[in-house]
């Protein structure tokens, strides 16, 4: 391997990386939900483009700023999210995933349908912020756009974090994931609690339908399925509940879904993601971090 | 009338599919990978007739088979994970049977032409149906002879010691085990039941498209798949069947008269149907409702 | 009483009186139906082909209707179903079609679903142990090669890739003979686009262009960096992408952002229309694309008009289906089909026999040609993306 395999090696990888931001929002969304609920919403992916649509809607006559738009979207992902609890989660009894599962698999066709509908199904251009800057480090060029996506989405991460451990709604958070019935009995209330949860990762997924349009430069209805597909799978290897473990995870699989691609191409590598997920599942089937508050 | 006897033929075919996933589900194993095993099925058998010029029930047999071993060696590591994991392992198998088939090209020649499975492309021609003249009701018949067969096995296995065994796994794995059930044991022969039931709809799915591309074969048949019996009840087999006639008799070709909005209202009714009833269409009180409905009159133990 | 149930029978009397006399004088329709895909990514092609099945349809009753073979006159009813793009979908559909009066449906969009239709039609007329539907199915857009080989009971009104990019690279070897090398991309997991790459390598190397390689992808793929970074290490003269819009504009913003730029940009025929240039008209500008359908001539223009007052817009998929009514209209009109209830299945062999022998047809751009084998073939031309619009690059003479 010579010395241009080797940059074009490594800049597959940070170019995988960057991207990979995108992915560890999703998954981060896929686990917070599982954490607390022990519920899968699979329709988060599909919630999050949604969301990202839904921004373009909204600002449609007005010639926005990138960053309005986004903050469109995540406060349409926040409403989404709710909306998402109490279609899906909330009138159906807890003790009972498998219905859950399939009123989210509903959602997802859902707003799929919705988004095929108003759109025709036809790609729409998404804004982004430093599109036009490259950073050029040597042989290696990093996007602006991404670099932003990515500090973005780490951004994100931190506040996230800084909520859950710091503040009022993050401890209860915490103890209804831990101890539902023991939360219950300190006053904090179950349903309110989800909702908010639901309404946070809601916001976060509109943040990452707004970074994954903006990473791409369009948004088309044809990526709900694969990101949701992705988004599980950085879940279960970042360890189901843990949040750094979903970031680490995300950022991984983007880089190695480059490398992989470039090693074997394009037709061989989701079937390399897949060999990565079952390698986790064999040798280590908790996750990168096992997380304490998981129940399986 | 055609259009019945077709629409009766996709019913059964569908009903198969989901029964593969009923199986695996009263052992509480939520398995997207039903897809998978019928994609197995469906290429396997479409291979005999078409290139080795096997007979059909050779070939359906066969596929069945080959679908089964494959669901029996993804079995045991299937042990290892639970809940959402299982769910995520069984969705990147079935993906991976999909792309292994994406890059699968086996070719014959024919005369001029060349025949068999050809990658992206997909496997096209498979048509022993109407080479062989069979009519629309011939082959809906015969679906429907291994739809029976099948729900007739199924049934009478709830019925019998092997059905409470597997319905303990899924209830409480731990008291299971401490009534001296082989775990393993159970929860791998479901998946292997599965697998061959799917792998038997595949086969015949193959033939009544005539044309299989790994497209077909993805996520959303997997959804599907465990979409049926979750949505008819895990009670009874009928619950399958009901949720299938509602799925594709109902939202599929029953609204049709609503046009666009046929769409819109499939994701939304299966919302409404989970929070409406949780437990399936065909749930344990309704079952309960319904036998006594039939054997009225007669002195009936508690079920 | 009794007065009463004579007035009342005095009334059916006059009622019947009444009916009877406009009957004869009633309007007769003839329905037909077409079939797509209307939902998903590729409900725009099924929006476009209904929008254009009902415009003709306008243009034709508004001209008197069609003639049947009993000399009445009848007005075209548009039906469209939606078929998922999913093979037991179509196959549903067709056999719900072909359960009425129908002689004809007009579909499908997605190619997967005319393989699996195809299928399951009678393979050769007259064939007593294939125990196929025998029912006639015309295609406007499923765009696969050689789909209509499978059954004589399947027709198709679609261009010819082949015929297309062998004229193109002809063409562009006269006007640019000094560009000598060229990099391909294809979407790997789309039938059409990755048919169509191989008709564009094979032609590329029959005038004499070196292929330096090409960049794969899948179709919801969403990052091209290392495909565009072999892309611009190769350098090649020129660049054709196989492509639809979704990735290929993706792949042209890559482009554009690591500073590829070919002399010459060649594109897929289903990203000519306006959904390339809403995603990347910026990046698109001079990509040169063949095509069967623009608006140059004045019945074309006119197509364009009508099929987007049906909420549709015309392309060249959507002309097809345009054409294909007027195609109807003349078989119907020279078969003699009497379209009442007692004449389905004759109807159907007289539509089947009259669209098999066509040598010709009347299409937007011209006469369209008719092959053996059931397939079109149509005049085209060249446009390219110019100003965030599609313009006429060249049209070769027929």
């Amino acid at each position: 391997m010579d010395l241009l395999d080797l940059i074009d090696t490594v800049q597959s990888v940070a170019d995988g990386v960057l991207f990979g931001a995108t992915y560890a929002l999703l998954g981060i969304g896929f686990t917070l939900i599982f954490g607390v609920m022990y519920k899968i919403n699979l329709a988060y992916a599909a919630a999050s483009i949604g969301a990202a649509y839904a921004s373009l809607l909204i600002l449609a006559g007005v010639k926005a700023q990138p960053i309005l738009v986004f903050l469109a979207a995540a406060g349409c992902g926040g409403i989404i999210g709710w909306l998402i609890y109490l279609v899906g989660f909330r009138f159906i009894p807890l003790a009972n995933p498998l219905a859950t599962l399939m009123s989210t698999v509903g959602l997802l066709l859902l707003i799929d349908e919705i988004i095929v509908h108003t759109t025709a199904g036809v790609p729409l251009n998404y804004p982004a912020l430093f599109a036009d800057v490259i950073i050029r480090a040597g042989p290696f060029n990093l996007r602006g756009d991404l670099l932003f996506v990515f500090a973005l989405g780490c951004l994100c991460m931190v506040v996230l974090l800084l909520m859950l451990y710091r503040t009022q709604l993050g401890l209860a958070t915490r103890a209804v994931s831990q101890q539902p019935v023991a939360a219950q009995l300190c006053g904090i209330s179950i349903t309110a609690v989800n909702a908010l949860t639901f309404i946070v990762t809601g916001f976060l997924g509109g943040i990452a339908g707004a970074m994954i349009g903006a990473a791409i430069g369009m948004l088309s209805p044809l990526l709900s399925l694969p990101l949701t597909v992705k988004g599980l799978i950085v879940t279960v290897i970042g360890g189901l509940g843990s949040i750094p473990g979903a970031i680490i995870a995300g950022l991984v699989v983007g880089g190695l879904e480059n490398v992989f691609q470039f090693f074997r191409g394009v037709s061989e590598r989701d079937l390399y993601v897949m060999l990565l997920l079952f390698a986790f599942l064999v040798f280590r089937p908790r996750g990168l971090f096992a997380s304490p508050h998981v129940g399986d | 009338m055609d259009f019945y006897i077709g629409l009766a033929q996709i019913i059964g075919v569908h009903t198969l599919l989901g029964l593969s996933a009923y199986c695996v589900l009263l052992t509480g194993q939520v398995s997207l990978a039903q897809a998978g095993f019928f994609a197995i099925g469906a290429y396997v058998a479409g291979m005999l007739t078409v290139l080795a010029q096997w007979p059909l029930i050779p070939a359906l047999v066969a596929a069945a088979i080959v679908a089964g071993a494959m669901a029996c060696a993804v079995g045991f590591p299937a042990l290892r994970v639970k809940g959402l994991m299982l769910v995520v392992a069984t969705i990147a198998f079935g993906e991976a049977v999909r792309l292994f088939f994406f890059n699968f090209t086996y070719q014959l020649e024919r005369g001029e032409l060349r025949i068999g499975p050809h990658g992206g492309e997909g496997f096209r021609q498979i048509r022993y149906f109407p080479e062989h003249g069979w009519s629309t009701l011939d082959v809906m018949l015969f679906i429907w002879a291994v739809v029976v067969m099948v729900m007739a096995l199924l049934w009478w296995m709830d019925r019998s010691r092997a059905g409470a065994v597997l319905r303990a796994v899924g209830d409480d794995e731990l008291a299971a085990q401490s009534t001296g059930i082989n775990i393993t044991a159970v929860k791998v022969s479901a998946m292997t039941i599965g697998g061959v039931i799917a792998g038997l709809g595949g086969g015949l799915f193959a033939h009544y498209t005539t044309h299989i591309e790994h497209v077909q074969f993805g996520v959303v048949l997997a959804t599907f798949a465990i979409a049926y019996p979750i949505l008819g009840g895990l009670s009874s087999v009928f619950g399958t069947l009901m949720a299938v006639v509602f799925i594709q008799g109902f939202l599929i070709e029953g609204l049709r008269f609503m046009g666009d909005w046929r769409n819109l209202l499939f994701g939304g009714l299966i919302v409404l149907a989970m929070n409406m009833r949780p437990h399936g269409l065909l749930d344990a009180g309704t079952l309960l409702a319904v036998r006594r409905l039939i054997f009225r009159g007669k002195e009936r133990a508690n079920a | 009483m009794l007065k009463g149930y004579a007035a009342l029978a005095a009334l059916g009397a006059i009622a019947a009186f009444g009916l009877a006399a406009p009957a004869s004088a009633q309007e007769r329709t003839v329905k037909i139906t077409g079939f797509g895909a209307k939902s998903g990514v590729v409900r725009v092609f099924g929006i476009n082909s209904e929008a254009a099945l009902k415009a003709a349809a306008e243009q034709i009753n508004n001209a008197g209707g069609v003639t049947l073979g009993d000399g009445s006159k009848a007005k075209f009813v548009i039906e469209f179903l939606d078929d998922r793009c999913n093979a037991e979908e179509g196959i549903s559909v067709v056999r719900r079609i072909a359960s009425t009066d129908a002689f004809v449906a007009v579909g499908p969009t997605c190619s997967n679903v005319a393989e699996s239709l195809f299928g399951i039609l009678q393979k050769k007329v007259g064939d007593t142990s294939d125990s196929g539907l025998q029912f006639p199915i015309i295609a406007d857009v499923a765009a696969k090669g050689g789909l209509a080989k499978i059954s004589e009971w399947a027709f198709r009104n679609v261009p010819s890739e082949f015929e297309m990019y062998k004229s193109l690279f002809a063409w562009l070897k006269t006007q640019h003979p000094q560009l000598k090398t060229i990099y391909g991309g294809v979407e790997k997991d789309f039938a059409h686009s990755n048919a169509t790459f191989g008709v564009m390598k094979a032609q590329a190397e029959a005038n004499g262009l070196q292929i330096l390689g090409q960049g794969e992808w899948l179709l919801a793929d969403t990052t091209f960096s290392t495909q565009v970074r072999e892309m611009r290490r190769a350098n090649a003269d020129i660049v054709a992408i196989s492509a639809h819009p979704f990735t290929t504009c993706g792949v042209l913003k890559e482009m554009d952002r690591q500073g590829v730029k070919p002399k010459l940009l060649i594109g897929l025929t289903s990203s000519s229309s306006i959904e390339t240039l809403q995603g990347c008209a910026k990046q698109a500008e001079g990509i040169i694309i063949p095509t069967s359908f623009a608006p140059v001539t004045p019945e074309a223009t006119k197509a364009a008009e009508q099929v987007a007052k049906f909420g549709g817009s015309a392309d060249l998929h959507s002309a097809a289906a345009y054409e294909i009514m007027f195609i109807l209209k003349d078989v119907i009109e020279q078969q003699k089909i009497m379209a009442k209830p007692d004449t389905v299945a004759a109807d159907r062999d007289k539509m089947r026999q009259g669209l098999a022998a066509l040598k010709e047809t009347n299409g937007l751009l011209g006469k369209v040609g008719r092959t053996a084998d059931r397939e079109a073939i149509k005049p085209f031309l060249y446009v390219h993306a110019k100003d965030g619009s599609w313009q006429v690059l060249y049209k070769p003479a027929s």
